[in-house]
């Protein structure tokens, strides 16, 4: 178990957080390589269930980022994503699931600093809960 | 309870005979004690079945979506608040509806009430203002009606309809310094595995039978989640896991919508309490968003709308 | 630059760039070899960059280029550069352009306050100027956003700001002019300085006048109040050094005190300027500047330079914010558009179509491209271990990498594969989506396959330059998100891009200046304008107000403008008339006009929204009480009558601020001070013996209008600065008007019977909520139109095809109208241009079958684009207008019914990335 590592998926906005990752990549900062990214148009497109279905999967970890309150691309997506997530993130965390897997940010393009910053420390999070035994569908059950 | 089955008659009379509606819905006897059924009247004679006691728990907004005639329904505080929702959320039209409202002390859980008879059978059953009393052969039994209350009328703060044309019934006075969330505090302050186990515990015997989404007002999809094809990502097995999703996402569904009339638990053939989930959502609802299902008909339910210095303190 | 206005020949000289920006591909290789390097302008001498350079991360083209002041010709960067992109030998091109209009946006400089020698800016490392402070509070700045002060990179505790360094000054420079943007940008450096700080830092701006006259700005000064950042009404003196990188500061406080207090960091809140090359660019296009060095306009015709076919807008014309820049942006373009309007689209190609393959019922056939990107990818991952891998993934019948799949030979290889191979799907492994999907997506559509059968797995900035030191990782990783990407694109379908006709009219509602400029604008351009009026004749505010700062007759202006709308061939007024319907969306609105009896239906592609305003009505200060306490309009009237009594006025008192800046409608009205100012001059010339007094909160004359403020002053006008908690006195004393009024300086109560009190009373929109719900276009609480964008797009709404201008937006000044007026009218003319449009493929859907008819969606889309299905089998259930649909997913991920689809991002395709990470 020691050279366990988790895996995470990421859904980030294409209009910020996937941007911001783009520069960190340009600025060649570096973070563990634990992410799998989904771009998705807005935080507003992410449906609860594709984060039901990333820890049905066995996924150690999610992280959702979008722009700042303010800058959304379509005006107010992550407004109406915001009340979503605060409700799914407790809801979850309610029913037994470690806090330390689920995390949220706001990061512009221009944060790559903030998105590199922001991933160590959900790597970091989502290690220290260990790797996920709750929500997981049987791999050989999936319909 | 005899003075408000006369007022519902009466009005219902009027109303049909007047043409203002093309159907009363309320509630009839049951063919056992303890279990009245919701009994839709259009004539002057079945209006003389219409009935109201402490037996009248399902939630007959439940009955009202996409009716295209012109209804009047008998509403408990909670009804009233899933007819403001469905008004909102577009299953009728506040024009099609005349509302009876019907100020409400509680509706008996009649598990409680088999507990308490110990196998032994009704045949028949007084309800007075505090008491029921119970006959049958080798029973007599009086019971104080306040201690055989459904669970969520017993903490309910909304007992009053919010929206009626009519009352059958004077306003009752609001219970006051409930503590509704005292179960959800319970679960909150467990660790994180106690959480998971209390949850698997508390849906382990559910045999996704649906009850409690058929009988809830709020669920009225013409194809529900755990049903959809493209892809279809919820088995439809007792799988832990994707049992655990339907009732998780269940009640994800009913944030900011569900006004706890309790008509998921009544409906469960096996004692889920399933409340648990959508209390925490309420709990969340209204200590977030300072929000409350279906009070106000101007207002869209909480995730249809947002303030922009809504709490943020869980994001980076 | 030779000719005139509509055939002008323009000598252009381009610079070398020494690197092709063609065949770089932007990898950076080049800037991480260079040897040398020099200060980076752009981070204002902060920190440095090589002599291989891109300006910045966000740069378009995102390519590099060599800066010959600083190069040692090494020929490292060449050798290392395997897209062979670097050119020593690049020289400067010549072009012979034959245009017919210029428009200069070429802005003007920060001033430098190297000179004002007692701020010590050259001399001491912790005194800088706000532009380099920008640059520290910046993500991709010197300092990666941390906030330290340059001396010893510490985060400063203590921070002061110093307002009007370089503005309203001809001591220490020649600027006698306001800058306009200094007090804001003040105020959001400190607040976001304060939330950039671990230590609570304090913050304190020192300002003669807090100029919050933009929309909004009021109310962000407010705040910034309430958290803790202090606002001190004094022009410092002097900034010296103490301590270990410590400034002390000395100041006078508003009683005339001399005070010392020492701060961490000092910033110079600078001006604008017009620079050498700026006055050198006029003169060489014989451009006339003003005395303050800007391009010369006048109030009626603000991007029109002196010079007829060359026009001019943002920062060179004046100084101004970024809303107005953008406004007079699109008013220049208006303009210039006017001119050149029967030469439309000649010059245009049209791009030819290429036909499209059918796929329907073709078997998923992927192909994989992979890149190597040079180094940059191939140095780090295992590139033939992905593409081996790639092979074995179901549906994939093609894979190859590649040195540059973006090269231009790659991709002409690419569209030859893809036709060759019969594959109907692309997988392009490789750098980011964000840069380059549109250049595949042209290839796919070169190689006649629909370009939404398309996906990008981002394995270079997202993997092989973040986990340069794990290979290994980083080749699993490369692996994965190859993986994910071939399971979504397998699911997505070829996608049509509507397209819709446009009704090339427009519908114009408001017939004050700003609805009879947009509409005039329009028309000249060619197409039909219904121009609608509430009132019984055009004109609206302007005719009754006298005259600009300038001095130019505004009632004259007006009527004449009026005119040649009345009888203008394109344009069709309705007097006395109100919208009363409207349906339909962008390109195809159908309204119904209601002029008196029958009610007129219209059908018109844009709508531009220009209701205007009013001047509020006051029952403070005595207003109605005395025939001598009147509102603004009230004393231009009287100006334009040429009233005889005006003579016998020995005092007068204008009190600013009647019903702005107030706790109930706490905007400022923003052309009250230059107003009071410019009438209370209107006073002293007709009577040069009277003594005129301006009671003021702080004098909000921006931009060049604070020259006639000076001129006031020199002509005697007395200003005197009230607080609001402790506002003048205006009563009706036995029949006289009593003015009383605290005089902050002298320290007592003034008491005054002038002969005239003049409020300036605030500005009010007119009623909007009709428009509101027709156009389905916000309101602040305020009354305000919200346009989509404050900075951005100032003149467009969210919902597309529907613009903005004039006092309905935020009150502002005749030219600041006609500017958005044209604006609104330059993009509206960006639709009616077109016989069509198109829509992207990438839009929600509805299945009513699913549909539960609760409207969420209907409720929630920022862009009104669902709604409820009217009649039929479907009645009551959502659709979606894919003319109006951004493709945001909002409502697909709020929709509890599963109803909707987001075609290009829809669930089953993010589902099936999710299955196989």
């Amino acid at each position: 178990m020691s050279n366990w590592e988790p895996k995470i998926i990421a859904f980030l906005c294409n209009w910020c957080s996937y941007g911001a990752a783009d520069l960190a990549g340009v600025s060649r900062m570096q973070y563990p390589p634990n992410f799998r990214v989904i771009r998705v148009p807005c935080t507003g497109r992410i449906n609860p269930k594709f984060i039901l279905s990333a820890l049905r999967h066995g996924a150690d970890g999610v992280w959702v980022s979008g722009c700042h309150p303010g800058d959304c691309h379509y005006i107010e997506g992550n407004l109406y994503a915001r009340r979503k997530f605060a409700l799914l993130k407790n809801l979850l965390e309610h029913t037994g699931i470690e806090p330390k897997r689920l995390h949220f940010s706001w990061i512009s393009s221009a944060e790559a600093t903030k998105f590199a910053d922001v991933a160590r420390e959900v790597i970091r999070t989502v290690k220290e809960a260990g790797p996920a035994q709750h929500f997981i569908k049987k791999q050989a059950e999936v319909a | 309870m005899q003075a408000y089955t006369e007022r519902i008659r009466e009005a219902a009379k009027r109303l049909l005979s007047d043409g203002k509606v093309d159907v009363v819905i309320g509630f009839r006897k049951g063919t056992i004690p303890f279990m009245n059924e919701p009994y839709l009247a259009k004539t002057a004679e079945q209006v003389d079945q219409l009935v109201w006691d402490g037996n009248c728990g399902v939630n007959l907004a439940n009955y009202l979506p996409k009716r295209t005639d012109r209804v009047a329904v008998v509403a408990k505080g909670c009804d009233s608040r899933n007819i403001v929702e469905h008004i909102v959320e577009n299953q009728i039209k506040r024009e099609q509806l005349h509302i009876l409202g019907a100020p409400c002390k509680g509706m008996i859980d009649k598990r409680r009430i088999k507990a308490e008879l110990k196998g032994k059978e009704p045949t028949s059953v007084e309800e007075t203002e505090g008491e029921i009393e119970i006959k049958g052969r080798d029973l007599k039994l009086t019971l104080n009606r306040s201690d055989f209350l459904q669970e969520n009328c017993a903490i309910c703060i909304h007992r009053n309809p919010v929206l009626y044309d009519d009352l059958v019934g004077d306003l009752v006075e609001e219970q006051k310094d409930v503590d509704r969330y005292a179960d959800v505090r319970q679960v909150e302050a467990m660790s994180t595995e106690e959480k998971w186990r209390h949850f698997d515990d508390l849906i382990a015997g559910c045999i996704r039978c649906y009850a409690c989404r058929n009988a809830c007002p709020a669920c009225y999809c013409p194809t529900c989640f755990v049903d959809e094809s493209r892809p279809q990502w919820v088995g439809k097995t007792i799988d832990p896991t994707d049992t655990r999703t339907f009732h998780f996402l269940r009640a994800y569904h009913l944030a900011g919508r569900c006004t706890d009339c309790g008509a998921c638990e009544r409906s469960c053939p096996v004692d889920i309490k399933m409340r648990q989930f959508t209390k925490k959502l309420e709990k969340d609802v209204k200590e977030l968003f300072d929000y409350e299902a279906g009070i106000n008909p101007e207002m869209r339910p909480a995730l249809d709308f947002y303030r922009p210095d809504d709490p943020q303190a869980f994001i980076k | 630059m030779e000719g005139e206005a509509g055939n002008f020949t323009a000598k252009l000289k381009s610079e070398p760039r020494f690197i092709d920006p063609l065949r770089c591909t932007g990898c950076g290789d080049c800037a991480k070899v260079c040897p040398v390097t020099c200060v980076s302008e752009h981070n204002c001498g902060l920190d440095r960059r090589a002599a291989t350079y891109i300006r910045y991360a966000q740069a378009v083209p995102l390519v590099f280029a060599i800066d010959p002041e600083i190069c040692i010709g090494c020929g490292l960067c060449e050798k290392v550069c395997l897209a062979e992109a670097v050119k020593y030998d690049d020289q400067p091109r010549y072009n012979d352009l034959k245009i017919g209009s210029v428009i200069l946006a070429t802005g003007n400089e920060v001033f430098n306050p190297s000179d004002f020698d007692t701020y010590n800016y050259a001399l001491l490392p912790n005194v800088i100027t706000s532009m380099e402070f920008e640059r520290i509070l910046s993500a991709s700045g010197p300092y990666r956003g941390h906030l330290m002060r340059p001396y010893d990179r510490e985060e400063p505790k203590k921070v002061a700001w110093l307002q009007c360094v370089g503005s309203r000054d001809t001591h220490h420079c020649d600027n006698p002019y306001c800058s306009g943007v200094c007090c804001m940008y003040a105020i959001k450096e400190a607040v976001i300085a304060k939330e950039h700080s671990h230590s609570g830092m304090e913050a304190a701006i020192f300002f003669m006048d807090m100029r919050t006259h933009g929309k909004d700005f009021e109310a962000y000064y407010d705040k910034a109040k309430e958290e803790g950042v202090r606002f001190v009404r004094s022009r410092v003196h002097s900034v010296e050094p103490v301590g270990d990188g410590d400034l002390e500061i000395t100041y006078a406080d508003e009683t005339g005190e001399i005070k010392q207090e020492i701060f961490n960091l000092v910033i110079l809140s600078v001006g604008f300027q017009v620079g050498q090359e700026g006055m050198e660019l006029a003169g060489k296009l014989g451009v006339d500047l003003n005395e303050n060095r800007f391009v010369k306009t006048e109030s009626f015709a603000p991007v029109a330079t002196s010079r007829e076919g060359i026009y001019v807008c943002g920062a060179f014309q004046g100084p101004k914010d970024i809303p107005q820049s953008v406004m007079e942006a699109s008013a220049a373009a208006s303009a210039s558009s006017l001119l050149l309007n029967d030469v439309r689209w000649t010059e245009a190609k049209v791009k030819e179509k290429p036909t499209e393959r059918n796929i329907l019922g073709e078997r998923p056939k992927v192909g994989v491209f992979v890149c190597q990107c040079g180094i940059n990818i191939g140095g780090i991952v295992n590139i033939p271990e992905v593409r081996e891998y790639a092979k074995t993934l179901p549906y994939v019948v093609y894979v190859e990498d590649n040195l540059y799949t973006c090269s231009q030979d790659t991709q002409v290889k690419m569209a030859q594969v893809i036709k060759e191979q019969g594959i109907n799907r692309v997988v392009v492994a490789a750098c980011t989506p964000r840069t380059h999907e549109p250049l595949f997506q042209e290839t796919m559509s070169n190689a006649e396959l629909n370009k939404y059968l398309f996906e990008m797995a981002n394995i270079r900035n997202q993997d092989s330059w973040v986990h340069s030191g794990d290979p290994t990782q980083a080749t699993e990783k490369a692996k994965d998100l190859v993986r994910m990407a071939i399971s979504k694109v397998t699911l997505l379908e070829p996608l049509k891009e509507s397209e819709l006709g446009v009704t090339r009219k427009a519908m114009v509602v408001g017939g004050g200046v700003a609805g009879m400029v947009a509409a005039k604008d329009i028309a000249d351009q060619g197409y039909p304008v219904y121009l609608v009026e509430k009132s019984s004749q055009l004109g609206g505010q302007a005719k009754k107000l006298f005259q600009t700062w300038r001095g130019e007759s505004i009632p004259a202006y007006a009527e004449g403008l009026a005119k040649e709308i009345e009888n203008h061939p394109n344009i069709k007024v309705y007097l006395n008339s109100e919208l009363k319907h409207v349906d339909g969306f962008v390109g195809n609105f159908k309204s119904t006009i209601q002029n008196g009896g029958e009610p007129e239906p219209v059908e018109h592609g844009i709508t531009i929204i220009a209701t205007g305003g009013k001047e509020f009505q006051s029952e403070e200060y005595s207003y109605k009480k005395h025939p001598r306490i009147v509102t603004h309009q009230e004393l231009d009237q009287r100006f334009n009558e040429n009233d005889p009594s005006l003579r016998s006025i020995n005092s007068a008192v204008f009190v600013q601020c009647v019903g702005s800046r107030e706790p109930d409608r706490p905007y400022c009205s923003r052309v009250c001070c230059t107003h009071s100012v410019e009438s209370a001059l209107e006073l002293k010339k007709i009577n040069p013996e009277s003594d005129v007094y301006v009671l003021y909160r702080d004098m909000r004359t921006y931009g060049e209008r604070e020259l006639i403020y000076q001129e006031a002053r020199r002509e005697g006008v007395i200003f005197i600065r009230y607080s609001l908690e402790n506002k003048p006195q205006v009563e009706v004393v036995d029949g006289k008007v009593q003015v009383t009024v605290f005089d902050p300086i002298l320290q007592r109560s003034i008491r005054m019977q002038p002969d005239l009190v003049t409020l300036a009373t605030a500005i009010l929109p007119n009623e909007t909520d009709a428009l509101s719900q027709f156009f389905k276009v916000p309101v602040n609480a305020e009354g305000f139109f919200i346009e989509a964008h404050a900075k951005l797009r100032p003149v467009d709404f969210s919902t597309d095809g529907v613009f903005l201008c004039g006092l309905a937006h935020y009150p502002k000044a005749i030219d600041e109208s006609i500017a958005q007026a044209r604006a609104a009218a330059a993009r509206a003319a960006t639709l009616l241009a077109r016989d069509s449009i198109f829509f992207s493929g990438m839009v929600a859907f509805t299945r009513p079958i699913d549909c539960s008819s609760c409207g969420v969606c209907v409720s929630i889309c920022p862009f009104n684009a669902p709604r409820f299905i009217e009649t039929g089998r479907d009645a009551g259930k959502a659709e979606i207008n894919p003319a109006l649909c951004k493709g945001c997913g909002l409502c697909v991920a709020s929709c509890r019914s599963g109803a909707i689809g987001l075609r290009g991002f829809d669930d089953s395709q993010i589902f099936a990335m999710i299955d196989s990470v």
